[in-house]
């Protein structure tokens, strides 16, 4: 053990970590958005109930995701203190944006939409809510320009060990940017509608308020309709931009290691061992062409192997790429599935609240889907980062030359902290969420005025105590 | 070419002054009613000092994001130097705002809420206490060699860095009781009031002894404060001198808010003192901010990103205070006053 393999286990320990939080907080905040317009728009009660149901399990999810996700801006300084400042021009530049233009955008609007029922106009405090709603995207947004930059680097050049932007539109839109933000973002969208579906199609199986979940549940279900064919292409848009400019990446993340001769196709592994010392599979089930087809669209088109590149360019853990890799590839296709089923279901009538307890079988496995998305997202970050070693700024700087000079001891003695945190936190939540969904939703619920008489609530001492009531 | 560069450089080290200047006061009474709610008699009582914070503490805490991720563009070299030679007191730091974070949102739910109530004091006492420890050991100079800090894992532990660190709890600690004096009505105001003339005391020592102690041990310093720039320095103490009567006075008078600006006008000047005694080093004894800096490319977009939304910022987080301004009283939470 040393400081640069301890710096690397405790970054994917937190990243990972953290990663688990914004997902849901992105998704759910649009959703948010979608029940508060519907119950301005239609002045139904139901939907400011279910407004505040859902946000109950934001908060919960926020708090963690603001306590966990801290630490992850200071860890470039301490323990990737020569990445920083050899990128900190650019990627110091990017984090700034984020803290100013979504972490700042969300904190300052999110006091507003939790405490803000009774104090602000219905419209105000939708708003404020879109403003939450807009910052948590926009974070997604910057972390993944910054990230796709360390991908693909371009917009600049390095001289004298540091790197020179010339052009920011470049460095921002490099040649990852557009398809990773996109399939991040939707990955957030359909995390979060699996757990929106998981939990409604919980409670409709236990026969508690049934028709106030099925509200929630078609919501989920329409958007998995469009959300999840969109990230299939997002996810093969992706997966050929990965060929395309990190060869090294594709190759170990399909296990192929020898370069297909012109005229011929690339065979595509569907399972295979690939074994780093011996340079190859084990064994494997192979389709032919297949390996072509998705990397370039072409029947014989030319796919790099591993072998090309040397051994200290390879990136390590290959079986844990491959099958990461399919885990979430498998968890894309299980969603569609799902989808439809349900639009089936749907198209039969059979979703109305006399029949749909009856499809105990079609709940059950909305329910067992409810951690998929989170499983996906898990396995698409390790094949994204793992599969960039060795390199930290992929073809320029090795992940070694990035970490700081620091004692073992030090990065021991923060990754035991970040653990035993991580570890309370997680239990923490376990038993509140348990709480909240026990609580279940309250039905009796009063919104406040749709139409408050005075339109901008700046009274705020008049106005709560004569409306506190609930 | 060289003196836009050393103009872009300058703004950029004010304007990370500002940030920090607006997340050591606005964190800092968040962080001082976070130690002082240690000491509430009752859970009710307890939960209007908490509840006085509830719509702002996130925003208040997010400054610091926003100061780490400028920091990091504007002035990388620094960013990396300070983060890593400061560690152990980083460290700290994070899992104190982990805990303060997690114990505020649980302390809502919870039935038995002792845990989170020492959680959230505890986590404020550590985030003050290593917040001052990190600026003691920054004005004490950070041990460079070749641009590599060569201090060690224990080198920020000194008494310099340990009074600075008793001033800084002290000072969070007025913040806080000056910003209850505010917000609260008796009995609650009334123990403030109180806590507020102690604090003000110890602040007051700690901070004359710190400006003693500076330009005793640190002859750069003294250097500066004792140049031609002399009749720059010699306004700040006078200015934190008049503030600190004014607090005083204000308190016996019976002000609500006047305490809190006097104690924001302290702030202010000692603040004041320690950035015009680093310019133009930022990393004391021998970063300068030049060579920290950014390229000039890389502060004009940031410039235009960051610069132009921070009056955007202050407008949103006001109307935020404005919308929860007023007294919160006994038997009000944080979500019975929405």
């Amino acid at each position: 053990m040393n400081a640069l393999i301890l710096s690397r286990i405790q970054f994917a320990l937190t990243a990972m970590f953290h990663i688990l939080w914004p997902v849901l907080t992105i998704g759910l905040s649009i959703f948010l958005v979608i029940l508060e317009a519907l119950w301005i728009r239609t002045g139904r009660d139901d939907y400011y109930r279910h407004a505040r149901f859902w946000s109950k399990l934001f908060i919960l999810n926020f708090g963690i995701g603001v306590a966990s996700g801290v630490p992850l801006e200071f860890e470039f300084g301490a323990n990737w203190s020569h990445f920083s400042t050899v990128a900190g021009d650019f990627f110091g530049n990017i984090l700034g944006f984020e803290g100013a233009m979504a972490f700042m955008l969300e904190a300052g609007f999110l006091g507003l939409m939790l405490f803000g029922w009774r104090r602000l106009n219905p419209k105000i405090h939708l708003f404020a809510t879109t403003m939450v709603a807009l910052g948590a995207s926009l974070s997604a947004f910057w972390i993944m320009v910054a990230n796709s930059w360390m991908q693909t680097p371009a917009g600049g050049y390095f001289a004298r060990g540091h790197f020179v932007i010339t052009n920011y539109l470049a460095a921002i839109f490099n040649p990852d940017t557009l398809w990773s933000v996109t399939h991040m973002w939707v990955a957030c969208l359909e995390t979060s509608l699996l757990v929106i579906a998981g939990l409604s199609a919980w409670f409709i199986r236990r026969g508690r308020a049934k028709e106030f979940f099925l509200v929630s549940l078609r919501l989920a279900l329409i958007t998995a309709l469009v959300v999840a064919p969109t990230q299939i292409w997002l996810g093969d848009g992706s997966g050929r931009t990965v060929f395309r400019y990190q060869p090294a990446k594709g190759a170990a993340i399909e296990g192929h290691w020898t370069t297909n001769a012109p005229g011929h196709g690339a065979a595509w592994a569907l399972v295979a061992w690939p074994d780093q010392s011996a340079q190859r599979n084990l064994w494997a089930i192979k389709i032919p062409h297949a390996l072509s087809l998705l990397a370039t669209h072409r029947w014989n088109g030319r796919v790099v192997g591993l072998r090309r590149f040397p051994r200290a360019d390879q990136p390590p853990l290959l079986p844990l790429l491959f099958y990461a890799f399919r885990i979430m590839v498998a968890i894309g296709f299980i969603v569609l599935g799902l989808a439809l089923w349900s639009a089936w279901l749907w198209w039969r009538h059979e979703l109305v609240p006399e029949r749909v307890g009856h499809h105990r079988r079609w709940l059950t496995a909305w329910i067992l889907a409810l951690p998929l998305g989170y499983v996906a997202v898990e396995c698409g970050w390790i094949v994204r980062e793992v599969g960039r070693q060795p390199w930290i700024i992929y073809g320029i700087m090795r992940t070694a030359q990035g970490v700081s000079k620091i004692p073992t001891g030090d990065v021991l003695f923060s990754s035991l902290g970040y653990i035993i945190l991580y570890s309370l936190l997680v239990t923490a939540f376990v038993v509140f969420f348990r709480r909240i969904m026990r609580q279940g939703p309250d039905l009796t619920l009063t919104p406040p005025p749709l139409h408050p008489p005075v339109p901008f609530a700046l009274d705020a001492q008049a106005k709560p105590h004569a409306l506190e009531d609930d | 070419m060289l003196t836009v560069h050393s103009f872009l450089v300058t703004v950029w080290f004010l304007l990370l002054g500002v940030i920090l200047a607006l997340y050591v006061i606005l964190d800092g009474f968040t962080i001082g009613v976070g130690m002082l709610s240690l000491f509430s008699p009752t859970e009710e009582r307890r939960s209007v000092l908490i509840a006085t914070l509830g719509s702002v503490w996130d925003a208040n805490e997010t400054w610091l994001i926003l100061l780490g991720g400028a920091l990091f563009g504007a002035f990388p070299v620094v960013y990396g130097l300070i983060l890593h030679a400061l560690y152990i007191p980083l460290s700290l730091l994070l899992f104190a705002l982990i805990i303060r974070a997690a114990s505020f949102e649980f302390r809502e739910h919870a039935h038995n809420k002792k845990g989170w109530n020492l959680g959230f004091s505890g986590a404020s006492a550590l985030i003050a206490l290593s917040q001052g420890l990190i600026l003691g050991d920054l004005i004490h100079g950070l041990p460079l060699r070749h641009g590599h800090y060569i201090g060690g894992t224990w080198g920020w532990i000194h008494p310099f860095s340990l009074a600075v660190a008793v001033g800084v709890l002290a000072g969070y600690g007025l913040l806080g009781a000056t910003y209850l004096v505010l917000r609260t009505e008796d009995p609650i105001q009334g123990r403030a009031r109180i806590a507020s003339y102690w604090l003000a005391g110890v602040t007051f020592v700690v901070a004359l002894l710190v400006t003693v102690w500076t330009p005793l041990s640190y002859p750069r310093i003294a250097h500066e404060w004792f140049g031609p720039r002399f009749w720059l320095f010699v306004w700040l103490p006078l200015i934190a001198v008049g503030a600190f009567a004014l607090l005083i006075r204000s308190l016996r008078r019976g002000h609500e808010a006047l305490p809190f600006v006097a104690t924001v006008i302290i702030f202010l000047a000692s603040f004041g003192g320690l950035a015009t005694s680093l310019y133009p080093d930022i990393v004391p004894p021998s970063l300068t901010l030049k060579e920290a800096a950014s390229g000039s490319l890389t502060l004009v977009f940031m410039l235009t990103g960051i610069g132009i939304l921070l009056p955007i910022m202050l407008v949103y987080n006001g109307y935020q205070y404005l919308v929860f301004r007023g007294k919160v009283r006994i038997g009000e939470s944080a979500y019975s006053h929405e």
